[in-house]
């Protein structure tokens, strides 16, 4: 029996393109805690996505498996939240109809005023009050951002998929949107933290964000390395960057990320 | 808006030139009415002036005057080219004022041919759409059937309606139900074809964001599929619709006993060419009335769009 809240074994997924079949993860393998906080990262083309594709339920492996709770993964399911980078929201609907519909989905329990209500405070908890009758094409790309987060967490899923939810936002608002994050997710006492597969290609993100980060490589995507962050919660950005740990720690995710590119360069004789 | 932008306008220029040329002398030897194209300018004004004084967003003002300014600008030239020069034939082009009383005068007349009219293209509408959103939903959905009925939805559209309109009266019993189902068939093509590309056409990451919300299916066709190619539908029922209004008047032209296309129709037979043109003026304005409602909700319902 594993411990893991999440448990990717072996993970083979292809996909298909004009016709030709491309292996897009080969071999995957990696276990995600109960309350842990997990980032993948990859350059562009690793597979990363996909990966989270699988986990969603939206997307089928050609082998191998995925467990959640020791139970194999069979399409999407309501322990699940996702945000995307693009289009969580449905821009026909309000946000808070947008939360409220999310809401409907995993709880028959409650009536439309009451999901409006929980709809409401979570926009407040992600520093959106006031915007819930906004449509999503009158809010910018980080305030909907928020509400697809808003959404993701008043659904109260145990698992929460993020596929590139900040890669869109402008550098200030990405770290705004960071931190807001980090502070809702540190906020929960450890045992009630979410489990969280956070992807990006943002070393820096992955670091502030993660207990554990997945590295990619690409070609077909296959696991380089899992290496666990070894700084302290709560953390500050200000205070982490700061440090000579920090800078040790992110120079060594950059050659994990690069060290097959450079390999391959090597390969071909190319000199830079 | 500063009182110079609101108030000082071209469209008041062009009214006072109108009632300029009306102190012509009339060459026609026929009854003109000049009172009562007057009485319709001044009340036209009248209401150009009411709007500069309610009308809060500039753009819908300019709208508003740049119309009034255009029927000022049209009735000038009218005039000039029959009341006053008289260039024109006057028993085939009637003076503006002689047009305007005999809409006054048969205003009962045409008011229950305009409510016929509007009757049988609003049946005709509604069941097209009734008929073709839900089944554009379904097949478009259906990837399979999808296809297939994309090209047959295109052979049927390339057909003109009008040639339906034999079989329909060989087929059912009264004029008005020919016409509801020859608009019915002009309609539902459009609006399936529409619905169904629509569908088709749904940006895939909307789908897998209903799909991890694990949206049921009936809730994923009409909470989902249904607003995300509400605007595509929009598209193929304002084409149904300016289609329904010619197939109408055709339709009324050839056999009706009332509606706009008749009294046009019935008039032109008898010679009486200022009736003809009144009529063609009413059916102008009813068009661009439902045209503007139509607008009006489509501007509603897709209000989420930027």
């Amino acid at each position: 029996m594993s411990t893991n809240k999440i448990e990717i074994k072996h993970l083979s997924v292809d996909y298909t393109e004009r016709g030709k079949r491309f292996n897009a993860l080969h071999d995957v393998s990696f276990g995600v805690g109960a309350g842990e906080f997990v980032s993948v990262i990859g350059a562009s083309g690793c597979g990363k996505s996909t990966l989270l594709s699988v986990l969603e339920g939206i997307y089928q492996a050609a082998d191998g498996s995925v467990e959640i709770d020791g139970h194999a993964l069979h399409g999407t399911g309501r322990e699940r939240g996702v945000v995307f980078q693009h289009y969580s929201l449905f821009p026909w609907m309000t946000t808070r109809s947008n939360i409220a519909f999310g809401l409907k989905q995993v709880r028959h329990d409650i009536n439309r005023r009451e999901r409006l209500k929980i709809a409401d405070e979570f926009l407040g908890k992600v520093g959106l009050e006031g915007f819930g009758k906004k449509y999503p094409s009158q809010l910018s790309g980080g305030m909907q951002q928020r509400a697809a987060i808003a959404r993701a967490l008043a659904m109260d899923t145990e698992i929460l998929l993020m596929d590139e939810p900040f890669s869109a936002i402008d550098a200030k608002n990405r770290v705004n949107l960071q931190e807001l994050l980090l502070s809702l997710w540190e906020g929960d006492s450890p045992a009630k933290r979410k489990t969280v597969v956070f992807v990006t290609h943002d070393i820096d993100e992955a670091i502030l964000l993660s207990d554990k980060i997945v590295v990619l490589t690409a070609h077909p995507g296959t696991v380089n390395e899992i290496v666990p962050v070894p700084f302290a919660r709560p953390r500050k950005r200000d205070e982490l960057v700061k440090t000579e740990e920090y800078g040790k720690f992110r120079n060594r995710l950059l050659s994990l990320l690069y060290h097959d590119v450079g390999e391959r360069i090597g390969g071909e004789e190319v000199i830079i | 808006m500063t009182w110079k932008k609101r108030f000082l306008r071209v469209t008041h220029l062009l009214f006072l030139i109108l009632l300029l040329v009306q102190l012509l002398p009339d060459r026609s030897a026929k009854d003109v009415h000049t009172g009562a194209l007057i009485a319709f300018a001044v009340g036209l004004e009248a209401a150009a002036l009411i709007g500069s004084f309610l009308i809060k967003k500039a753009e819908s003002l300019s709208l508003l005057l740049d119309i009034a300014g255009f029927i000022f600008v049209l009735l000038t030239v009218w005039s000039l080219a029959t009341a006053k020069f008289n260039i024109l034939n006057d028993v085939l082009f009637p003076a503006p004022g002689k047009v305007l009383a005999q809409f006054a005068e048969d205003r009962e007349k045409i008011l229950i041919n305009i409510r016929s009219s509007l009757g049988i293209t609003l049946q005709g509408f509604l069941l097209a759409a009734v008929a073709a959103i839900p089944l554009g939903l379904f097949l478009g959905w259906n990837a399979r059937l999808g296809g297939a009925a994309t090209y047959i939805s295109k052979f049927f559209s390339s057909i003109p309606p009008i040639v339906y309109i034999p079989y329909g009266i060989a087929l059912l019993p009264t004029f008005r139900s020919v016409s509801v189902f020859v608009i019915f068939l002009a309609t539902f093509w459009p609006v399936f074809a529409g619905t169904m590309s629509g569908v088709m056409h749904v940006d895939q990451r909307i789908i897998d964001s209903a799909k991890v919300l694990n949206v049921r299916k009936p809730e994923m066709l009409f909470s989902v599929i249904l607003p995300a190619a509400l605007p595509q539908i929009f598209l193929g029922c304002n084409q149904g619709l300016s289609v329904s209004f010619i197939l109408l008047t055709s339709a009324e032209m050839i056999g009706a006993r009332d509606g706009m296309g008749y009294y046009v129709k019935y008039y032109s037979d008898f010679g009486d060419y200022t009736r003809t043109i009144t009529g063609l003026l009413v059916i102008g304005i009813v068009v661009i009335a439902v045209t503007f409602l139509f607008n009006q909700l489509q501007h509603y319902l897709l209000r989420w769009k930027k």
